[in-house]
């Protein structure tokens, strides 16, 4: 493996470092394995840097290492309780009834400040893991679609059915976690 | 209202992501529609839930590992240390540790009060609890005795 000077270094880390972790941390739910990932991720991209696109952007590009190294890492330990990726999601056995949101007013602000961190990872923890991906590259890394589409290599609908169902099985999960307060059935 | 609106076309609506000739009419129906009103209000509290969370960054140690393994020319203090290194250096500091511990301690000895022992060894001489060939020290401490019995109070505390 050739390696780099160290400004390039310093760059490279200073643009993807904390976006890599943070994405790491968010599908793995801790931070051992969140410092694995990005090892091996980093590791994967500067073996394989030859196959890298300049056009296209690089932290892109190693999110899409990152999402990969950790879907073998899952495939690998299948004894995890996490649902496999092939696990149809809750919701779509749910009545549309099932998911809305009941009657009584949920206020954004009062609900974002019983926000736990612990119980949102958990929950987050609890989706599938397509799902998970795509509702962390949207709502935590704040990537666009059409990003999420080069990251996790499907078409843009699926990105987009894929956020939705995160999003509505998600909210009941942390919902049930908030009324169990944080503790897993 | 019965025509409810794909979920999937509410969260796309409001990532901001749908096509610009579908937008007034997602919004109009979200307006009239409260069912479909309500969805997006839980996705939109889910979406900032998330997008609020507070993020993790790259610890400083992972960024050096990173460093060590793919930068040419790492300077010698980023070189990590091999255990044949770090296991002399482990004990030479719990020698000092201990050392310290027990000079330590024998300082607090030093700093016993006089007075008490004083008190103690002319009540063994007084009465005779040891022979008086042994009373080797007492002597000594006749003197101490002495010395300090004309000392100001102050010096004793």
């Amino acid at each position: 493996m050739e390696k780099m000077d160290a400004q390039t270094f310093a760059e490279l880390i200073a643009r993807t470092g904390d976006k890599a972790y943070n994405f790491a941390y968010r599908l793995s739910g801790n931070e051992p394995d969140a410092r694995d990932l990005v090892q091996e991720a980093f590791s994967r991209a500067l073996e394989h840097g030859g196959s890298y696109d300049p056009s296209r952007p690089f932290d892109s590009w190693l999110l899409r290492i990152l999402n990969n190294v950790f879907l073998d890492s899952m495939r690998r330990h299948s004894h995890t309780r996490t649902v496999s990726l092939d696990a149809p999601a809750p919701v779509e056995d749910a009545g549309w009834a099932d998911l809305l949101p009941g009657d009584e007013p949920a206020p954004a602000d009062e609900l974002v400040k019983r926000e736990s961190v612990d119980i949102l990872q958990k929950a987050l923890a609890r989706l599938p893991l397509a799902y998970r991906s795509a509702v962390a590259l949207c709502d935590i890394e704040g990537m666009s679609y059409e990003e999420i589409a080069q990251v996790m290599a499907v078409p843009i609908g699926t990105v987009r059915s894929r956020i939705h169902q995160g999003r509505v099985l998600l909210r009941k999960t942390y919902e049930e976690l908030e009324k169990s307060g944080g503790k897993t059935s | 209202m019965t025509d409810h609106i794909e979920g999937a076309e509410i969260t796309a609506f409001l990532d901001g992501e749908i096509a610009s000739e579908d937008r007034a009419r997602v919004d109009a129906h979200l307006v009239a529609c409260a069912a479909c009103g309500r969805e997006w209000a839980a996705l939109r509290h889910m979406k900032r839930v998330l997008s609020t969370s507070t993020r993790k960054t790259m610890p400083a140690e992972l960024a050096l590992s990173l460093e060590r393994r793919f930068v040419s020319g790492t300077p010698w203090w980023k070189t990590p240390a091999k255990p044949s290194f770090w296991i002399p250096v482990g004990a030479t500091a719990a020698a000092a540790l201990a050392v310290g511990l027990w000079m330590s301690g024998a300082r607090a000895a030093d700093e016993l009060p006089l007075e008490p022992l004083l008190a103690a060894h002319a009540r063994y001489s007084a009465e005779a609890l040891v022979p008086e060939q042994d009373l080797v020290a007492s002597a000594y401490s006749d003197q101490l005795t002495a010395m300090y019995s004309d000392a100001p109070d102050a010096e004793l505390e």
